[in-house]
């Protein structure tokens, strides 16, 4: 298991390439549904197959659950399912892309790992407000890249993680608790 | 080793080793609060902060290095003059003060900040105290010993200006092998003979300056050719250091002197021997004896007893012990549980199922395997668990300030101080402990002892410290023979503060004590400078249960109260059973399991609302269905074909009910990542030897969800 994870695209290509500005400008893109999505490599730690998950109780329906990276306790999420999108089915090109978040880490399931590509910052454009009604897919876009005749929707990691709701939730959770 | 040689590193080690000095130093006060110093305690803590004095010169701390040296010389007038008339009492204090102006300033530097205590005030008072006890003496027309002078840093050396009574050693000490940053340590040494030297040079020379000359101090020896007016004896008390394997002192001749002083790098000097030296400072009359002592060359080995009372007790009794990142602890601690549930998977690997195969060496060697990674588990836990004695001996010194300020005559028992507990569970209960003390000293025992005797108790009050270790837990209470506590007036107080509404009777005992707990409560009229701000308990509270334990409050009125904290073992490693639940599984911390029973469906009472209750040799217990609470699919919903687990915490009971049982084990207990939240009923999670989670279940959590509904 171990091995596999060793091999993992991403992990050499960090290992080649670790300093701040070699990663600037480049994002780990990936494939949901028809939409190409990055994010921005900084927070990318490897890419893992699917796991055996390990669901927990009480939790939204996108956080599947836990897997063991190798003695670490790492939660998962589905994307697809935090953009409100009906799930599939997870085959063989399903992957985890484990991200470090404020600290945090977290594994992303995604439908398939696209490559690393290099998007320049004249390339990336603010996401049209045209599209409000989609309120809940643009908030975690904060970009959209041109890149060799595709749009890529860079994603925020961090706005990906946060949750209003579960939060205002929490908050309540925690005064019932005193 | 050698490489890492910075500030930082040489900072870890005065910190660490000042702190230790410290504990012992306030352990000899403590434990002779009565009765006078004896020798070797008067020697001990010359030592101690003659070692506190040298590390602190060294490391350019000199507010600290006044007092110590000030209280150095307190205690060398002792040690020289033995004077009989010492008020034991005020010394003690000045010791105190010393030892708390010196711990502050630790704690200043250990947070980063400045060491810019004002050290005046203390030095002063201890001249105070020097002259008065030696005004006493001189008053009986005894000579005075010679002064202690404290030399400045800067000065390296001294004109080797001979007087007849000057006497020349060459000196070598060989460290310990594993010794670090020998240069240092050599450096001190240095640093303390400076106090006597005439003439000091030492090989290699550039101790502070080059990293590698402690490799060479370990290879060769650390030479130092010595011009003093002291013996043997003196100069061998001054260097003497745990890490030292091995003194030698060789008394020359001058002209032998001379010769060597060549080898260090020295034209040969012509010594001048000034018999006109009018000697200004008498040696006292202890060291004209010593002279006599035949010079020579002989050997200290660190451990060597029988040296004589003084040498023996000079030597520090710790055991070798050497500071480790806990950084690395925790990741130590985590591979070896990787290592357990590695293990695991090997031995119980599908592929040894195959039918037909042999596997008795296979079984040998994996008994063997096993046998050594439980050794491995254990020996990281004893590695971490660390006896509570320094704590304790935190409280003493806690109840002996507290009682003093407040005029409170208390006796102070301890019971149980080796008990061990994990480190980072001592980190936690060290300051909620201190407060419950402090609270027993000043609100629980009475302030006039008129009253105690009208109670019938002994007019000195009585608190008593006592850990123990019992199931898996341990508890720790704080007891005292006070006046207990009123409940009314704890009511009522607590009514005034609209802290609670209801009327007294919807309370227990127990929960009108817990009032005490709760923010802004004090019922202490005046606030003292010890206790009373009405912070406090809440906060020992508070620091008790981030650590997974609690607070019991037991109080008779007029005959005490007792504070109890129950705290785990530790929080690493729980012995828990594995259960199934559909496709899930999760844990059971064994110790609460009562018992596991089968049961017909019509056990089962059924209230109105839906509510499910087990009625069980006559008595009802509340039912959770774990797979409904859970919404687990797959699961066995009918309570004939599952199991269920009868659990207790704290006296309440409930009853779950699962699927099957899988097995018992050692569970290593991870949290549930931040980013899930807490989940009611779950305390965290773990591994299982096939590499899968299971979710550990939080009894207390069930049961109060229970209760709840």
């Amino acid at each position: 298991m171990a091995e596999e994870t060793k091999d993992g695209i991403v992990d050499e290509e960090l290992e080649e390439e670790f300093s701040e500005d070699t990663q600037k400008g480049r994002f780990m893109t990936f494939q949901i549904g028809k939409e190409y999505y990055g994010i921005s490599i900084s927070y990318v730690n490897e890419i893992i197959v699917m796991q055996p998950i390990t669901t927990i109780p009480e939790v939204k329906d996108y956080i599947k659950g836990l897997i063991n990276l190798r003695g670490k306790i790492v939660p998962v999420i589905d994307v697809r399912m935090r953009f409100d999108m009906e799930p599939t089915e997870y085959n063989d090109r399903t992957c985890i892309i484990v991200l470090s978040v404020d600290s945090m880490t977290i594994g992303l399931i995604v439908e398939q790992i696209a490559e690393v590509s290099t998007i320049m910052e004249e390339d990336i454009s603010l996401p049209p407000s045209l599209g409000k009604k989609d309120r809940e897919r643009n908030k975690f876009v904060y970009g959209l890249a041109r890149t060799e005749g595709t749009v890529k929707l860079l994603i925020d990691p961090q706005k990906l993680i946060q949750d209003e709701e579960l939060e205002t939730f929490e908050r309540r959770y925690e005064k019932e608790e005193q | 080793m050698a490489e890492e040689f910075n500030k930082d590193g040489m900072l870890d080690m005065f910190l660490y080793e000042s702190g230790q000095l410290l504990e012992k130093l306030e352990s000899i006060i403590l434990e002779k609060q009565e009765e006078p110093f004896n020798d070797s305690d008067i020697n001990e803590i010359f030592r101690i902060m003659h070692t506190i004095k040298g590390s602190s010169g060294i490391m350019m701390y000199e507010n600290i290095t006044k007092t110590t040296h000030k209280l150095e010389d307190v205690f060398y007038y002792l040690r020289e003059s033995q004077p009989d008339d010492v008020p034991h009492e005020q010394l003690v204090e000045k010791v105190l003060a010393v030892s708390d102006f010196v711990a502050g300033e630790l704690d200043k530097i250990q947070n980063g900040d400045d060491a810019d205590g004002d050290e005046t005030e203390i030095v002063a008072d201890l001249n105070n105290f020097l002259n008065r006890i030696k005004g006493e003496i001189k008053d009986q027309g005894m000579v005075l010993p010679k002064e202690n002078k404290h030399e400045e840093p800067s000065q390296f050396y001294i004109a080797p200006v001979a007087s007849e009574d000057s006497r020349f050693y060459r000196i070598v000490i060989h460290y310990r092998s594993d010794t670090q940053m020998s240069n240092i340590r050599a450096y001190s040494a240095t640093y303390a003979l400076k106090e006597i030297a005439e003439d000091l040079l030492y090989l290699p020379e550039d101790i502070i300056t080059n990293e590698a000359s402690s490799e060479i101090i370990l290879a060769e020896g650390f030479q130092m050719m010595l011009q003093t007016k002291s013996a043997e004896d003196e100069v061998l008390g001054l260097i003497e250091s745990a890490e030292a394997e091995q003194i030698n002192i060789e008394e020359l001749s001058a002209a032998d002197y001379g010769k060597w002083l060549v080898d260090f790098g020295r034209e040969e000097p012509v010594i001048e021997i000034n018999l006109d030296d009018p000697g200004e400072q008498e040696a006292p009359a202890k060291k004209e004896e010593k002279k006599e002592a035949k010079p020579g060359d002989y050997v200290v080995k660190a451990k060597e007893t029988g040296k004589g009372k003084t040498l023996a007790k000079n030597q520090p009794k710790k055991q070798s012990i050497i500071s480790v990142n806990v950084e690395k602890m925790d990741a130590l601690m985590d591979l070896i549980g990787e290592l357990v549930i590695a293990e695991a998977v090997v031995l119980q690997n599908p592929d040894l199922k195959v039918p037909g195969l042999d596997l008795t060496n296979f079984q040998k060697a994996s008994a063997q395997l096993a046998k050594i990674t439980t050794e491995l588990q254990e020996v990281i836990m004893s590695m971490r668990m660390m006896p509570l004695t320094n704590v304790f001996q935190k409280m003493r010194r806690i109840v002996f300030d507290a009682s003093k300020k407040l005029g409170k005559e208390i006796d102070f028992e301890v019971i149980g101080e080796n008990t061990e507990v994990d480190k980072n569970i001592i980190e936690h209960i060290s300051d909620p402990l201190m407060h419950l003390v402090r609270n027993s000293v000043d609100h629980g025992i009475e302030e006039d002892p008129e009253e105690r005797r009208k109670a019938g108790k002994p007019v000195k009050g009585k608190i008593t410290l006592e850990a123990k270790n019992e199931g898996g837990k341990v508890y720790i209470s704080v007891q005292d023979d006070g006046k207990g506590l009123d409940k009314q007036k704890l009511y009522d107080k607590a009514l005034q503060n609209h802290l609670i509404d209801k009327p007294m009777e919807e309370y227990t005992e127990k929960e009108i004590y817990q009032f005490i707990t709760l923010p802004g409560f004090s019922t202490k009229e005046q606030v003292t400078e010890l206790s009373g701000r009405g912070v406090g308990m809440d906060v020992v509270v508070k620091n008790i249960q981030t650590i997974g334990g609690r607070l019991d409050i037991n109080s008779r009125q007029y005959e005490g109260s007792e504070m109890t904290l129950v705290i785990p073992l530790t929080l690493a490693i729980i012995n828990g059973i594995v259960v199934k639940v559909g496709a899930s599984s999760f844990v059971l911390e064994t110790a609460s399991i009562k018992e596991f029973v089968r049961i017909t469906s019509d056990s089962i009472i059924v209230e109105p609302s839906g509510e499910e209750y087990i009625l069980l040799r006559g008595d009802c217990y509340s039912f959770i269905r774990l797979n409904q609470k859970y919404n687990i699919p797959d699961s066995q919903n009918e309570v004939e074909n599952g199991i269920i687990v009868v659990l207790e915490h704290e006296g309440k009971q409930v009853c779950l009910l699962i699927d099957s049982l899988l097995q018992e084990q050692e569970i290593v207990v991870k949290p549930i990542p931040a980013y899930v939240k807490k989940i009611k009923g779950l305390s965290g999670c773990t591994q299982l030897g096939d590499g899968s989670i299971a979710l550990i279940l939080d009894i207390a959590g069930l049961i109060q969800d229970g209760e709840r509904r």
